[in-house]
């Protein structure tokens, strides 16, 4: 059995806080659903779960890239090179969303929860087709996605880089990396899940009414999961052998 | 539902834990047997060589045991309309069953026998914990939510060791992870079992959903993935996998011809509609 020690405290704790700051992430991302892909809400048009793993398995290659070609690189460099992926990937993603709303579909972007654009102030009900919640991606949408897809892409290099720490010591570097990286994806869908079923499949982002009601059961419940995770992945490191 | 018989949900487990499991333990216990009667006499030297060839393909076997109950897991707790799609469940399924999946092949150490069991428990209580969760704490309201979450979790963590197990040869951790982990195969297990999974019930869903058809189609996805993975077992294993992919393409001829059957039995008719006309009436 492993002895418990204060660096495997730490190492639990900190894959609980990542977890928790994936499913933080998730309440960021504008995520319209299936409405969306009708552009009869506001958000990107697919589901949670594919948003928020797209963006931040992008942000775990990142990540990955800067940990296994920068010796000296430190939590703070692996973590932005983590959240730089994420940004990248969700604000093309928004990008190329909002160029096809905008000139294919042809609807004005306009936020249903909220009378004044909370950045541009711009006013935003008028703009709104009749029956609908909402269309594309306002400005508000865009930045607390690229928020949201920070805070993801910070989750989930963090969980690698805690990983990659504790069994790069058993086992050689590539199986090491591999053994983390698949592990992360697990953390990751978990608490990407987790909250989108909190949010009941769409949220528009850190100005929709729906965030302030389920974020705080949701961070407790994936804090309380991930905990777990991270307990687990503490104890694969005892049954490795070298 | 109608009156039409179903197979009940423990029926299904049964299938699930005690077909996974065999086909997993067989992976194991074939070499070993193998081991044990490979004599002098030039037919026990063959019969132990065809053992070993066939072995991995018993856990692929296993896994499409837990396939079928996963699929029908996914539809009693998707039919209630979960708000985020039925993939979320399949991934969900995957993420805790990798990770229960590898702590338990791992923790076990030398007493490798143990290690599907340990994980199957482990996965039961993560499924269970996460299960309670979102019943309890973010309020889903769906009744079947406990029992549907920590059935998910177990078959997915069956699916990931049996089809690491027909690539690996085996389910020791140390050869799963310079078989399964190092090369990147890990990962096609990980989304080609989550499509199996979810796929069956994402395209049957509707009012006319029917579970026979259903697990007739989720035998097709898991027969296509244990060919998938016959593909990467051939990298690893060479005979072995030849076998894994030919047997796979075998079943998933049948079982999608008896999903198409059924789909015709079902359809109050099929009609060919022809082309869309070149020119608007």
């Amino acid at each position: 059995m492993v002895a418990i020690d204060p660096t495997l405290l730490t190492n639990i704790l900190l894959i609980g806080l990542s977890g928790t700051l994936i499913c933080l992430a998730v309440h960021f991302i504008p995520v319209g659903g299936a409405p969306a892909a009708m552009a009869q809400a506001t958000g990107i048009g697919t589901g949670t779960v594919e948003l928020a793993a797209g963006s931040g398995l992008v942000g775990l290659i990142t990540a990955s890239y800067m940990y296994a070609y920068e010796p000296l690189a430190s939590i703070p460099l692996v973590m932005a090179a983590g959240a730089m992926g994420s940004m990248v990937m969700l604000a093309s993603t928004m990008f190329a969303g909002g160029l096809i709303y905008a000139y294919g579909v042809a609807v004005p972007f306009a936020s249903a929860q909220v009378k004044k654009d909370p950045i541009t102030g711009d006013r935003q009900d008028t703009y709104i087709s009749k029956g609908t919640q909402g269309q594309g991606l306002p400005t508000i949408c865009f930045v607390s996605g690229i928020v949201g897809a920070a805070l993801g892409g910070i989750g989930g290099a963090l969980i690698y880089y805690v990983l990659v720490g504790i069994y790069g010591q058993l086992i050689s570097a590539t199986s090491a990396a591999a053994v983390a990286g698949v592990f992360t994806l697990g953390v990751f869908y978990v608490n990407a899940v987790v909250p989108s079923y909190g949010v009941g499949g769409t949220i528009e982002g850190v100005h929709d009414p729906k965030f302030k009601r389920v974020v705080g059961k949701d961070i407790f419940t994936s804090f309380f999961v991930s905990i777990l995770c991270g307990l687990l992945a503490v104890l694969i490191a005892g049954g490795i052998s070298p | 539902m109608s009156d039409v018989k179903e197979r009940s949900p423990n029926q299904l487990l049964l299938i699930g834990i005690i077909g996974g499991l065999i086909g997993i333990y067989l992976t194991y216990i074939l070499p070993a047997i193998s081991m044990r009667i490979s004599g002098n006499s030039v037919i026990m030297q063959n019969v132990s060589g065809l053992l070993n060839v066939i072995a991995p393909t018993f856990g692929a076997l296993g896994g499409i045991c837990a396939v079928l109950w996963g699929a029908d897991a996914v539809r009693r707790v998707a039919k209630y309309g979960l708000g985020t799609g039925v993939p979320s469940i399949g991934q969900i399924a995957m993420g805790m069953g990798i990770i229960a999946a590898m702590f338990g092949l791992a923790i076990v150490k030398t007493i490798v026998l143990a290690g599907p069991i340990v994980a199957l428990v482990t996965a039961s209580i993560l499924g269970f914990i996460v299960g309670w969760f979102a019943q309890n704490v973010i309020k889903m309201k769906i009744p079947v939510m406990i029992r549907c979450m920590t059935e998910i979790a177990a078959s997915g963590t069956i699916i990931i060791i049996g089809f690491s197990a027909a690539v690996a040869g085996n389910f020791e951790f140390a050869n799963i992870v310079t078989l399964v982990f190092d090369n990147g195969v890990m990962l096609a297990v990980f989304w080609v079992g989550a499509v199996a999974m979810l796929h069956p019930f994402n395209a049957c869903l509707g009012p006319d959903e029917k579970q026979k058809r259903l697990l007739y189609l989720a035998g097709s996805t898991g027969a296509i993935t244990m060919a998938i993975i016959g593909i990467a077992a051939i990298m690893t294993l060479g005979a072995s996998g030849v076998l894994t992919l030919v047997l796979g393409i075998v079943l998933w001829i049948i079982f999608y011809k008896k999903f198409w059957d059924e789909v015709y039995h079902d359809a109050s008719s099929v009609v060919g509609t022809g082309l869309i006309p070149k020119t608007e009436a």
